[in-house]
C-alpha cells in the first residue's frame, strides 16, 4: 500500500465516494486492526451507519491494496465488486418480437476477465427474471483463447447464439457469413436509436449497407500518466495544451534512474507491426501508413518517414523508453509496467482503465493524447456482440442483444461498473458519475467525438501485414537497419497482400 | 514305414479336423479386438482420423469459417515463393544441426565422465539428469533470465571475465539462435543416461586386449570406445534431429520467432499459418512438406551410417 497512513488512505477512499460497508471491506483486505480501522472510518467521517442496504458485500477495488500484500480474508458473501441493484431499472426496450410462449435455452460466449464476468452473471439473472421463458446459458473464454475455440466451434458448427466479437475479427466473420444481419430486427423496434451510437463505433461493423454486429463499445486511446513521477521530476501534468513536442520532451524529463529501479517517460516507440499505428502516431503529422481503402503503401511517403524517425528519437536520443533487453525483463515478469509504477506515461485504451484501477498503487489520471502539429488524433477500437447464423432461437437471441446493448444495459454493464466507453451516447453519462471512473474521464468522450479516428487497420489482410513490417522493424529497433530502409523493405514486402483489398 | 505313415495320418486328421473358424477361435478373435479397442479407437479419432485429415485439407483452402474449397497443389507450390517459409526452413536446420551435434557431444563426454569410478558418482549422475525432467515452460522461463543482457548470469559472467559488450542473446538478431542451440544442450541428461547405458556394455576385453598392445587413453577411446558406441550416438543422431526439426513451445514462449524472425523455426510458422492466420490449408501442407524434410535427413543418416556405425554382431556381406 502505497498510501503512509489512514489519512492518506481516507482521503482516497472519500474522494471515491465509497460507503461504510466498502471501507470496512478494504480494511479487512489490507489486514487493519479493529483499532486502525476505527481510525480509518472516523478519518472517513464514516460515525453513521452507510445508507447502503445491499446485502451483497461491494468492497471497492483493490487498487489500495498494495500488489505485494496479500489481502485479508474474502468475507464470505459473493464477493462482486458490483452492487447488482445499481442501475437495474432500465427503461428496458420494448421488445416487438414479444417473448417465447415455452422455454428456450440460449447460449451467450464472452470473453470477460473474472471480476467483470461476475456482473455479467448479475446481468443474465436480471434478465431471465423480465424473460422467465428465456434461460441464458453464459460461457466465458479467456479472450486470448477465445478465436481460436470459437472459430474451431464454427468449423463444427457448433457456435453459441450469441458471441463476442473483437472488432478485428468481425469483417471476416461478416463475409464468411457467419453472423446474421440485423437491420430486419431494429426495423422492428420502434425505440431503437441508432443515431445514439457514437460516431467511430459502428463502421466496422457495417457491410455492404448492413449492420450484422451491435457494438458494445468503442473507446480511444488516452493518455494515462503518473502523477507521483511527475511530482517527483518536478513536471507539470499534461493538459490540453500538450502537444507531441512537449510530450517528447517531458518523455526525457521524466525518465530517470538505472537498471531494475529505472523510470521511463514512455512505453516504447511505435512500429508498422501495429494495426494501431496511424491514429495516434501518424495522423498527427499529416503522415499515413495505408490509403482509406487499405491497398495503397504511404508510409514511404516523405512526412511517413520523417514521422517514424522523430518517434524514434524517443529512444535513440532521449533512451526514455524502454530497451528491448529492458521490456524483454518486464515481459518477461509479466509485469504490466505502468502499473507498478516504471513508466510515467503510455497511450492506451480507455478499457485499460479497470486495471489499472485495480492494480496501481499510485496516484494517476487520464489525459487526451496531445495534438501533432497537424492535427489532433487518436486511435479508437472496440468489440460488439452478433448473433450466429446457426442459432436456433433467433428471435430469443434477439432480445436478449437488443436488452444487453440497450442504453439501459450499456448503463447497467459499462456505465456504472466504470469499464467505460459504452458505445452509445446515452450511456456515457453513468460513466462519468461511477466512482471507478478517473477523474478527467471527460477526455474520453471528447476524445472519441472530436478526434480524427481513422486509419486503423482492420482488413483481413492485417494481420499478414504486421506479420511482414514487424520484423523489419525489430531491425530498426536493434540499431541494425535505418528507418527510411525499414520503410521501404516493408512496402515491398506488402504491397502483395494489400493488393487483395483492392479486388 | 507303415507306423510313421500311420502317425502322419493321425496328424493330418487332427489337422483337418481342428476347425479355423471354431467356436473357440471366433471367441478368442472376439476377446482380441476388444481387448485393442480402447487403443484402435484412439488410435483412428486421434492420429490416424487427424493425419488424413491433414493431408485431404493441404490441397484445400479453408479458414475454419465455410467449406474448404479445393485448390490441389497450389499450397505446395506456394511454399516454393514463401519466403517464410525458406526463412524457416533454415532457421530450422540451422537449430537442428547446431543442437543435435553439441548435445551429443556433451551428452557423450558427460557420460564419459561420470562413468569414472569417482566419489559421488551417483549423486553427480543424478544432478546432470535433473535437467531433463524439468518441464519445457520451467526452462524456457528460466533462461530468459540468465540470457537477458542487463542482469543475466551470463553476461554478468561474461563482464567478471573482461568482455565489455556482451552479446544481446535473445535480443539481437545475431546471437538469439545461439542462444537457443545452448540452451537444448542443457536437457543432455537424458541422452546421458543412454550413452552411460552403452559404455558399461562396451566388454571390459577389449580394452585389456588395447592395453596390451601398448594402446594408450586416446587410441582407446577412437578405436575401441567410439566404434563400440557408433549405434548409441546413431540412435540419438536419428532421435535429437527428429526432435529438434519439430522444435516450437519453448521458441514460442521465449522469443515468438524474434527479433526480426531470426529464430522463427518451422514448427511456429506452421502454428501461426493454423491458429492465427486461420489458413489450415496452407498449414496442413506444411506439416506434410516437414514430414517429407524429416524423412528425407533420416534416410540419408540411414545410408551414411553404413560407412561409421559398427555393429557387434553384424558380419559383413551376411544379410541374415
Amino acid at each position: 500500500m502505497a498510501y503512509s497512513n489512514e489519512e492518506e488512505l481516507a482521503r482516497e477512499l472519500v474522494r471515491r465516494k465509497l460507503n461504510r460497508r466498502q471501507i470496512i471491506a478494504i480494511g479487512l483486505r489490507l489486514g487493519l486492526g479493529a483499532t486502525s480501522l476505527g481510525a480509518l472510518l472516523a478519518a472517513c467521517g464514516q460515525a453513521t451507519p452507510a445508507t447502503n442496504t445491499s446485502a451483497t458485500a461491494a468492497p471497492a477495488p483493490t487498487a489500495a491494496s498494495a500488489p505485494t500484500v496479500a489481502p485479508a480474508a474474502e468475507p464470505t458473501k459473493s464477493t462482486s465488486l458490483y452492487d447488482p441493484g445499481d442501475s437495474a431499472d432500465g427503461p428496458w426496450p420494448k421488445n416487438a418480437t414479444g417473448d417465447p410462449t415455452s422455454k428456450v435455452e440460449i447460449s451467450v460466449a464472452h470473453a470477460w476477465d473474472a471480476t467483470f464476468f461476475e456482473r455479467q452473471k448479475q446481468f443474465d439473472e436480471l434478465f431471465m427474471k423480465r424473460h422467465p421463458n428465456i434461460v441464458v446459458k453464459a460461457e466465458n473464454t479467456p479472450w486470448g483463447d477465445f478465436r481460436q475455440k470459437y472459430l474451431t466451434q464454427a468449423a463444427g458448427g457448433a457456435l453459441p447464439d450469441i458471441f463476442y466479437i473483437h472488432f478485428s475479427w468481425a469483417q471476416d466473420l461478416i463475409k464468411n457469413g457467419t453472423v446474421l444481419p440485423l437491420d430486419d430486427f431494429i426495423a422492428k423496434e420502434s425505440d431503437f436509436n441508432i443515431a445514439d451510437f457514437t460516431k467511430p463505433s459502428l463502421p466496422g461493423y457495417q457491410r455492404d449497407g448492413k449492420l450484422w454486429v451491435i457494438p458494445y463499445d468503442e473507446g480511444p486511446g488516452i493518455m494515462y500518466y503518473n502523477k507521483d513521477i511527475f511530482d517527483k521530476a518536478g513536471v507539470k501534468y499534461p493538459d490540453d495544451t500538450w502537444t507531441l513536442d512537449i510530450f517528447k520532451e517531458m518523455a526525457g524529463k521524466l525518465t530517470s534512474g538505472e537498471g531494475q529501479n529505472k523510470i521511463f517517460g514512455f512505453s516504447g516507440t511505435p512500429g508498422p507491426g501495429d494495426s494501431l499505428l496511424a491514429p495516434p502516431y501518424l495522423t498527427p503529422f499529416g503522415a499515413q501508413y495505408l490509403d482509406e481503402t487499405q491497398s495503397k503503401y504511404l508510409l514511404n511517403q516523405p512526412e511517413g518517414v520523417k514521422t517514424m524517425e522523430w518517434w524514434m528519437e524517443l529512444r535513440t536520443k532521449l533512451n526514455a523508453v524502454p530497451s528491448p533487453a529492458e521490456q524483454q525483463a518486464l515481459s518477461q515478469a509479466n509485469i504490466n509496467a505502468f502499473q507498478v509504477g516504471r513508466v510515467a506515461m503510455i497511450l492506451d485504451g480507455s478499457w485499460a482503465t479497470p486495471g489499472i484501477v485495480q492494480n496501481a498503487n499510485f496516484k494517476w489520471d487520464v489525459a487526451a493524447w496531445p495534438k501533432g502539429p497537424v492535427k489532433q488524433a487518436t486511435f479508437s477500437a472496440g468489440s460488439g456482440y452478433g448473433i450466429a447464423k446457426t442459432s436456433k432461437n433467433v428471435d430469443a437471441a434477439w432480445i436478449y442483444e437488443n436488452e444487453y446493448l440497450s442504453s439501459a444495459g450499456q448503463i447497467y454493464m459499462w456505465g456504472t461498473t466504470g469499464r467505460g466507453s459504452p458505445s452509445r451516447s446515452s450511456a456515457w453519462p453513468s460513466y462519468f458519475k461511477s466512482k471507478f471512473a478517473p477523474a478527467n474521464s471527460k477526455v474520453i468522450l471528447d476524445s472519441l467525438n472530436n478526434f480524427d479516428t481513422t486509419g486503423k487497420l482492420y482488413f483481413s489482410t492485417t494481420p499478414r501485414v504486421t506479420q511482414e513490417a514487424g520484423p523489419i522493424w525489430d531491425l530498426v529497433v536493434a540499431g541494425q537497419l535505418s528507418v527510411k530502409d525499414a520503410i521501404d523493405q516493408i512496402g515491398v514486402a506488402i504491397e502483395p497482400i494489400i493488393a487483395e483489398n483492392r479486388a | 514305414m507303415l507306423q510313421q505313415e500311420a502317425n502322419t495320418a493321425q496328424i493330418g486328421q487332427v489337422a483337418r479336423v481342428r476347425p479355423r473358424f471354431g467356436p473357440q477361435a471366433r471367441h478368442e478373435e472376439r476377446m482380441f479386438y476388444l481387448f485393442i479397442s480402447p487403443w484402435l479407437i484412439g488410435f483412428i479419432l486421434f492420429w490416424a482420423g487427424p493425419i488424413i485429415a491433414s493431408f485431404v485439407l493441404s490441397f484445400t483452402n479453408w479458414n475454419l469459417l465455410g467449406d474448404p474449397q479445393w485448390v490441389g497443389f497450389a499450397n505446395y507450390t506456394k511454399m516454393s515463393t514463401d519466403k517464410f517459409f525458406a526463412i524457416a526452413l533454415v532457421n530450422t536446420l540451422y537449430y537442428g544441426i547446431g543442437s543435435v551435434i553439441l548435445g551429443v557431444a556433451v551428452a557423450f563426454m558427460l557420460a564419459l565422465l561420470l562413468n569414472q569410478k569417482v566419489y559421488g558418482q551417483a549423486m553427480f549422475r543424478t544432478v546432470f539428469y535433473l535437467p531433463s525432467v524439468v518441464s519445457g515452460i520451467a526452462v524456457a522461463l528460466l533462461w530468459l533470465n540468465i540470457f537477458n543482457p542487463d542482469f543475466g548470469l551470463l553476461n554478468q559472467l561474461l563482464r567478471n571475465l573482461g568482455v565489455e559488450n556482451p552479446p544481446g542473446w535473445l535480443v539481437s538478431p545475431q546471437w538469439a539462435m545461439p542462444a537457443l542451440i545452448i540452451m537444448s544442450v542443457w536437457g543432455a541428461g537424458g541422452s546421458m543416461v543412454i550413452y552411460l547405458a552403452g559404455l558399461q556394455s562396451i566388454p571390459e576385453h577389449l580394452y585389456e586386449a588395447a592395453a596390451i598392445d601398448g594402446a594408450g587413453r586416446w587410441t582407446k577411446f577412437w578405436v575401441i570406445t567410439v566404434p563400440m558406441m557408433s549405434p548409441v550416438i546413431f540412435f540419438n543422431l536419428i532421435t535429437g534431429f527428429i526432435g529438434s526439426l519439430q522444435a516450437f513451445v519453448q521458441i514460442l514462449v521465449m522469443t515468438d520467432g524474434g527479433p526480426a524472425n531470426a529464430t522463427l523455426v518451422y514448427g511456429l510458422y506452421l502454428y501461426r499459418n493454423a491458429f492465427r492466420l486461420f489458413q489450415m490449408g496452407y498449414a496442413s501442407a506444411l506439416s506434410w512438406a516437414l514430414f517429407i524434410v524429416i524423412i528425407t535427413i533420416t534416410v540419408i543418416q540411414f545410408a551414411l551410417a553404413k560407412r561409421w556405425v559398427y555393429y557387434e554382431g553384424e558380419v559383413p556381406g551376411r544379410t541374415s
